[in-house]
């Protein structure tokens, strides 16, 4: 390419990357600064992170919650994936609409009706009551099994649409030549299908885990209070109690725990790939 | 709004300030917003007290965006909607006329997070801001507010135990024991009973934040009300273990009264406007007691620096005292009266919802204030902070 050509697209680019500068990279560098010097300049607020049972407590709480999350959302949207892969034209069309429909219900209407059907007077108490199933009402929401239930909800789509995508590109006559070979249909399935969708597999996993790990809204509600993440106790220390240089702590260690399981992945695949860069 | 809650939910949904916690302010005007909708309250309502208290000043701008303070102004911040109205009319209006200082209200909410960054930046924009205890105690910590002069402001006119030293009194409200009717085998006479999960089973609703729950629990200790404090926030926290696992906890006012809505609970420690509310929806079937209910008070702030001058601040809030001027607070948005002057002045039919009435005094706690604000011997936090992490910390484990 031609030198000249180069710095034209250098001037192309120019305005984006000065306002990601300016309104992305220099706040994000303020957060970092406030972390280290309110109230004193030091590291007291990252000691804090190691002394403090309460943080301890709450980080648990989030990796919990968002490997739990991530886990049954990955697996749940490879089989809607898969289905769409091989169902017909029309079919697929359905399942995509249902599938995106979700995606753009606001999320406090979503997590307001999995409390009318999970809650104990809910659809789903009453009806197991009166199938005779169970005598007292199950606790399915305000705690930690209905946060999951409601994270896992909203990721679905996250975890579908890349795995979904990666199915598309995978050539169906490879299974078929599996099985003429002689093997069976499972054993085609995990030799030949799985390896060829582990791409669409592993940034499924990356979006939905790193996603889960900023979650506000879904824990506030469906936790009843209780089941309490780390961008609820970012909140609580930059709004209530004012504590500033702990706020931002906590979301420098949320980026970099972002960034940390970012390298840990890229040890093992090709990022670029995955992510669909050449 | 905050820089923290871009992290990804709010971009996408900006009702996230639904799910969050608010004060009791804030939560004033949500009701008010409300009653307004369903045309329960009209703006005929706010023209009477203007009749009553002469004509609107020409000059008297009512602002519902964020106002930069001009010569001779004062900006009043508070939480918005029907509120902007309600105060300009109540305080506003008196002020100027009396003084000839514009008095501007300004609605965009005055989140201590903003009165600190304003402080800290030397950019300070409000005068007089309308918080409540929790947030003057976090506030006068960070050092970012003007000390009452209490030369100007009077003692008097107020609940002495609410005579902070930055910040005074300009309504008041209680937190109570709500039941529904219909789900308890009796009515719940004080917060033993609320302990007592086998005479009255099912869920209970508290607070995020122990503000208002610390006083429930020790109460529930067998501690006699009138000697509360100082608080064993170490008992009190051990007191909420013992019920945790039936409480749900509300972070908003709306939250606590939808909890009741949906059955999901039996009784709570909630304010007593949702619980009014709450009872208006029921016909009845949800109710309170003041017994041992805890008062306290919406508070008037001044940011440190404040563009009209601290002494143009306080003569604002003295003149705020008027308990006539209360009364139109009072019957615009149901904030009780912190002058006990007004108490009298109070309607019959609005005496049972007025936290203030001496016969509802009687029976509850006045919040301490100074309790909170005391160094709590632990890492250099006062007994509010230790108090509000011991809180989360028990309710999230």
């Amino acid at each position: 390419m031609h030198a000249s050509i180069r710095r034209v697209y250098w001037w192309l680019i120019a305005p984006a990357v000065l306002l990601m500068l300016v309104f992305y990279i220099y706040p994000l560098f303020q957060v970092l600064w406030i972390s280290v010097t309110d109230p004193v300049p030091g590291f007291g607020n990252y000691r804090e992170l190691i002394e403090r049972p309460l943080i301890h407590r709450i980080w648990l709480t989030t990796l919990r919650i968002c490997v739990l999350t991530t886990a049954i959302t990955v697996v749940a949207g490879y089989a809607v994936a898969y289905a769409m892969a091989q169902v017909g034209e029309r079919q697929r069309t359905w399942m995509m609409f249902c599938v995106l429909l979700t995606f753009w219900l606001s999320v406090l209407i979503r997590a307001f009706a999995w409390v009318m059907l999970l809650r104990t007077e809910g659809l789903v108490n009453t009806g197991l009551q009166e199938l005779g199933l169970i005598s007292e009402p199950l606790r399915l929401v305000r705690n930690e099994f209905g946060v999951v239930v409601g994270m896992v909800h909203f990721m679905l789509p996250l975890a579908v649409l890349p795995i979904y995508s990666n199915m598309t590109g995978i050539d169906a006559r490879l299974v078929s030549a599996a099985r003429g070979l002689g093997a069976s249909p499972i054993g085609a399935f995990l030799n030949v299908y799985l390896p060829l969708s582990k791409p669409g597999l592993i940034s499924a996993t990356i979006l939905v885990f790193v996603f889960s790990l900023g979650f506000f809204i879904t824990p506030a509600l469906l936790g009843g209070g209780k089941v309490v993440m780390i961008s609820e106790y970012i909140q609580v220390s930059f709004e209530e109690t004012l504590r500033w240089g702990q706020a931002t702590m906590l979301a420098s260690t949320l980026l970099f725990s972002v960034l940390l399981s970012l390298a840990l992945v890229a040890r093992f695949v090709d990022l670029k790939k995955v992510f669909g860069a050449r | 709004m905050s820089l923290v809650k871009t992290l990804y939910e709010k971009d996408l949904y900006p009702e996230i300030e639904d799910a969050g916690h608010s004060d009791f302010a804030r939560d004033c005007v949500e009701i008010a917003s409300e009653r307004l909708a369903r045309g329960q309250i009209d703006r005929r309502t706010f023209m009477t007290a203007l009749a009553a208290l002469g004509a609107l000043p020409a000059g008297l701008t009512v602002a519902s965006r964020s106002a930069g303070a001009a010569a001779g102004e004062l900006v009043v911040v508070n939480w918005g909607g029907p509120a902007v109205d309600a105060y300009a009319k109540a305080f506003g209006v008196p002020f100027e006329k009396a003084t000839g200082v514009k008095v501007v209200i300004d609605g965009t909410g005055p989140l201590g997070s903003k009165i600190k960054a304003m402080v800290d930046a030397k950019a300070v924009t409000w005068d007089v801001c309308d918080t409540g205890t929790g947030t003057t105690l976090v506030l006068q910590k960070q050092g970012v507010l003007e000390k009452i002069d209490y030369s100007i402001v009077d003692k008097a006119k107020m609940q002495d135990i609410f005579a902070y030293e930055y910040g005074v009194p300009n309504y008041m409200f209680s937190f109570i024991l709500a039941y529904n009717k219909t789900k308890v085998p009796s009515a719940p006479t004080g917060w033993k009973d609320f302990w007592d999960l086998a005479k009255f089973p099912g869920n209970r609703t508290m607070r995020k934040q122990p503000n208002g729950m610390l006083e429930a629990c020790m109460m529930a200790a067998g501690r006699d009300p009138k000697s509360v404090y100082p608080i064993d926030i170490d008992l009190a926290v051990g007191k909420l273990k013992e019920i945790k696992d039936n409480v749900i906890a509300w972070g908003s006012g709306s939250q606590s009264q939808e909890l009741f809505r949906t059955g999901e609970v039996v009784m709570g420690n909630i304010w007593h406007t949702r619980a009014n509310l709450l009872s208006q929806e029921t016909n009845g079937d949800v109710t309170w007691t003041w017994q041992d209910g805890i008062v306290t008070a919406g508070m008037w702030n001044v940011p440190k620096g404040n563009p009209a001058g601290a002494e143009t601040a306080m003569k604002f809030i003295a003149s705020s005292q008027d308990p006539d001027q209360q009364l139109v607070l009072f019957n615009a948005m149901g904030n009780g009266p912190a002058n006990p002057a007004a108490a009298a002045m109070v309607p019959a039919d609005k005496k049972h919802i007025d936290p203030g009435q001496p016969e509802n005094l009687a029976v509850q706690v006045l919040q301490n204030g100074p309790w909170y604000e005391e160094d709590s011997g632990v890492r250099n936090l006062t007994n509010d902070e230790l108090s509000r992490e011991k809180w989360l910390d028990t309710l999230s484990s």
